[in-house]
């Protein structure tokens, strides 16, 4: 009796284990959205803030709305069509039945990203533009799949000879169906609806490719956001989710009856049985009930909302505007804006390229401007249009000439250099140099606290420049000395980043990391808001470094030329780029509106350096097909060494 | 129902198959098989056996095999207790392995990410208790946590299924006829279990060999795997006709997997759900 016990309490720990693995990241984001800290690594105090923001963000309330509705409608025709499909499998010859069941395990075997891009082609091949319609028509199709497998063997366990007896006894084919059969594959369809609906709300991957202007899903948002840092509310919002769901889960299954305890006899085992069906019939009611009056509330919203005639369909990096001045805009010129995000530029290029969503302005790099002008992707601005142009610095149009050399195409966004960021306290403590070159970071000293740039002409630029060569070589030689020496730097390297180097930094997880100046403002704050016992300090390397430059372009199928115009000349106002720069802290080349800016700030040198400081500093150039392949290779190399 | 004619039913999702599933992979063949200029070539197939290539898939290969020898590890006992604990509680413990995906996957792995970092929750905790710290994040071992992580459902869920199948008589028949634990074990259960077992090995592996995310975000970008060239060359490299011939080849590795499910799970009785 006594190792029964022991058994079974052994059991019941290994269970506790697999939960606690289970639900440990969940109660992870749910301490995160009470962190009055934007850092993910830093605990700032108790808020409840980001449970008031969440509701207010519009961006997070329209994609939950997506994200609600295309989950619920894809699992419900998927669901239709699934059955009625699996009634008909069911009835197949061998051979055919085999092939069926083979084509249907395809969307759920295939790797995601064959899946998401093999959809997008075909869309684009069929002319179907990218959006609401091309997320659901995906949805249904990787749906269907799970649909089918749940209702298979459940028509399998179903008694013909009682549906041939209905008819017998008068009944309809149909009336036979609905009153014989449903009723047992009821089940089925209903653990397939919820597998549907759960899979449709996890998805990200094939989301994200065929996804169009103007929509997103909770994840395609939160992708967009990696970047730059998940805004608090997203955890806010998942921990609603969460609790929501559980309680529903709870009332469930728990109100009717106490379920532990073996079934005595069969007749209990199928009462029992029947009342966990119940269960999970009233579980996704529930959700039903849920879903749809959350949509029907959002979509009223949205209806109101988007009855616009005059359009601005918006295309720029996540977490690079303060929403506010997107409400303004709207507000004093009557325009509608649907606003989007990339990641990268390289993301965004073939979405320009393909035309499947036609967006009238965009925010790419400098390099890209010209890699977009080169292959005619950008219409000429007419700068008419654009008064306010006078309050740019003559600089950084002097500066945007390296890539648009009549400056034409693009108006000068945000400006900054690359640099190196380190972090006081263990520099001191470890009894390290404090960083001044390139170089520096080859230092074995900082073995496994550097924290790397995770892109192919960032990376190369470090290497390039600590060798003295220019950041836009395309010298073969050059470029293979430079992959060799990051080859040999990789093992010093803590990870590859982008914008995540700034919370790894703030929360002091390495000594030094490469990063891009504009987080420098947002960084200081922080350290000091959160009383750290360690600055970080920012340098610009002795061998230079890249100054880049984001500016706005208009694309050559824009649809609202005039109105990207508007946006354009509305950016470039003083007061408007001031808001801007509060809140995205990237350094901004309007002079009108820098001189509204506190002293201090327009004297904090990470953020405004002095242009003498820059000699050895170039802009990125779009280098040619071919020599963006040679990188690409490369720095594959690299990465697989 | 029994009409001859009820096989058409299956004709709209045919059709529908046809149009997004047979299509789109049949664009992604010709895109494998031609250049940027559109002629026939083998080059983008081939290209795997580039040294970096060869690297990042032999990586995925043992990568994923260990996590799927993992959850096959964990969710086995896991579904064996599972079963014991009664029909009542079957669609709660289906929840609650569900109810983790209600959550985005990406904001899941993040969260491994605050967990397991250097000055992270666990050394935290561990710290606090006097232990010795971890450091996985950043390397293989992370990775493969993130798998086990996001996986472990689509191993559990089916071998829990077929196991609530088998007939408790069976087993005390078994027992009744002499069969200690471990003879009941491999007798009765194992080869009872086996569609379960199949269909949850590739619901796990070949998502693992094929995911970039996971790798990206718990591997500190360190660590290519096939999945992350192939991501790349269609998001960053922009060349997709060498994306699609490297998808080509991982296309192989689930036809196999087809091929095991056809064959060890005819009925479809391990469907995962």
């Amino acid at each position: 009796m006594k190792t029964k016990k022991i058994k079974k309490w052994l059991e019941d720990f290994y269970l506790v284990i697999i939960l606690l693995f289970l639900y440990a990241p969940i109660f992870t984001m749910m301490v995160l959205s009470f962190n009055n800290s934007k850092s993910r690594t830093q605990w700032g105090g108790f808020t409840v803030k980001w449970y008031g923001q969440m509701f207010e963000s519009s961006s997070i309330m329209d994609a939950l709305y997506y994200t609600l509705i295309i989950a619920f409608l894809s699992a419900l025709i998927a669901s239709i069509i699934g059955t009625v499909a699996a009634i008909g499998i069911n009835r197949m010859k061998k051979l055919p039945r085999t092939i069926t069941i083979g084509l249907n395990n395809i969307p759920m075997l295939n790797s995601e990203i064959v899946t998401g891009i093999s959809l997008m082609l075909v869309f684009i091949a069929f002319g179907i533009s990218l959006g609401f319609k091309t997320i659901l028509l995906a949805h249904i199709t990787f749906n269907i799949p799970y649909v089918v497998l749940n209702v298979m063997p459940k028509l399998k366990q179903t008694d013909y000879s009682a549906y041939e007896a209905a008819q017998d006894l008068g009944a309809t084919p149909l009336q036979a169906f609905f009153k014989v059969v449903f009723p047992d594959i009821f089940p089925g369809i209903l653990s397939g609806f919820l597998m549907a609906f759960t899979m449709s709300l996890d998805d990200f991957i094939i989301t994200h490719f065929t996804r169009g202007a103007g929509i997103n899903t909770l994840s395609t948002l939160i992708y967009s956001e990696v970047r730059r840092g998940i805004q608090p509310s997203m955890y806010a919002l998942s921990t609603v989710i969460f609790i929501t769901v559980l309680v529903l889960l709870l009332i469930t299954n728990f109100a009717p009856e106490n379920q532990t305890g073996i079934p005595a006899s069969k007749a209990e085992a199928a009462m029992k049985k029947r009342r966990r069906n119940n269960n999970i019939r009233k579980g996704i009611l529930a959700l039903a009930a849920f879903t749809i009056v959350a949509s029907v509330s959002f979509a009223t919203y949205k209806k109101y909302a988007s009855s616009h005639s005059n359009e601005l369909y918006v295309y720029n990096w996540g977490e690079y505007i303060d929403p506010e001045v997107i409400e303004l805009f709207e507000e004093e010129t009557g325009i509608h804006v649907t606003y989007d995000m990339f990641e990268t530029n390289e993301e965004m290029y073939p979405v320009i390229e393909a035309g499947a969503v036609q967006y009238d302005v965009v925010c790419p790099s400098d390099y890209m401007i010209q890699k977009m002008a080169e292959n005619g992707l950008l219409a000429e601005i007419n700068f008419d249009n654009i008064p306010n142009i006078s309050n740019i610095d003559e600089t950084f149009m002097e500066q945007s000439r390296s890539f648009d050399p009549q400056n034409r195409y693009s108006v000068p966004y945000t400006w900054g250099t690359v640099g190196i960021l380190y972090n006081t306290k263990i520099i001191e403590e470890r009894g390290l140099p404090v960083p001044t070159r390139w170089s520096d970071l080859w230092n074995p000293a900082y073995a496994g606290e550097i924290l790397m740039q995770d892109s192919v002409r960032d990376a190369f630029m470090v290497a390039l420049k600590s060798l003295g060569y220019s950041m836009n070589t395309v010298d073969e030689t050059e470029l293979t000395q430079a992959r060799d020496l990051l080859i040999q730097q990789k093992p010093l390297v803590q990870a590859y980043v982008i914008d995540q180097v700034r919370d790894k930094m703030i929360g002091g997880e390495a000594a030094i990391g490469v990063i891009y100046s504009g987080e420098m403002l947002f960084i200081q704050e922080e350290v000091k808001n959160l009383g750290l016992d360690y600055s970080l300090e920012y340098v610009i390397p002795e061998e230079g470094t890249n100054l880049w430059l984001d500016s706005w372009v208009i694309p050559s199928n824009a649809r609202n030329k005039e109105n990207a115009e508007k946006w354009i000349n509305f950016l470039c106002r003083p007061d408007i780029a001031k808001m801007n720069f509060d809140y995205i802290t990237y350094s901004t080349p309007n002079k009108a509106a820098k001189a509204l800016l506190d002293e201090d700030i327009q004297n904090n040198k990470a953020i405004f350096p002095d242009t003498d400081k820059l000699v050895n500093c170039e802009v990125f150039q779009y280098l040619g097909d071919e020599a963006d392949t040679l990188y690409n290779e490369l720095w594959k190399e690299v990465k697989s060494n | 129902m029994n009409s001859p004619k009820t096989k058409y039913l299956a004709f709209p999702y045919i059709v529908w198959m046809i149009g997004f599933t047979i299509i789109p992979l049949a664009l992604i063949v010709y895109y494998g098989l031609t250049d940027k200029t559109g002629s026939f070539t083998l080059e983008n197939v081939l290209s795997i056996a580039t040294p970096e290539h060869v690297k990042a898939l032999f990586l995925s290969l043992a990568l994923s095999l260990a996590s799927t020898v993992i959850c096959l590890l964990l969710a086995y006992p896991l579904a064996m207790i599972l079963r014991k604990k009664g029909v009542g509680a079957g669609s709660f413990i289906v929840f609650i392995f569900i109810l983790p995906m209600w959550m985005n996957f990406l904001l899941r792995t993040l969260a491994w990410q605050t967990l397991l970092e250097k000055s992270g929750v666990i050394n935290g905790i561990l710290s606090a208790l006097g232990l010795p710290g971890i450091a996985i994040i950043n390397t293989p071992w992370a990775i493969i946590l993130g798998m086990v992580y996001n996986f472990l459902p689509f191993m559990v869920l089916p071998i829990y299924n077929i196991l609530m199948k088998i007939d408790d008589n069976t087993i005390n028949a078994a027992k009744d006829l002499g069969a200690n634990s471990l003879q009941t074990f491999l007798h009765i259960w194992l080869p009872l279990s086996v569609p379960g077992i199949i269909s949850g090995i590739t619901m796990v592996f070949v998502p693992a060999l094929t995911t970039f995310v996971i790798s990206n975000l718990l591997g500190g970008s360190k660590i290519l795997l096939i999945g992350n060239v192939i991501e790349q060359e269609f998001t960053r490299g922009s060349n997709w006709h060498l994306g699609s011939g490297l998808s080509l080849v991982l296309m192989v590795f689930i036809l196999i997997s087809m091929a095991l499910i056809a064959k060890y799970d005819k009925n479809g009785e391990g469907s995962t759900f």
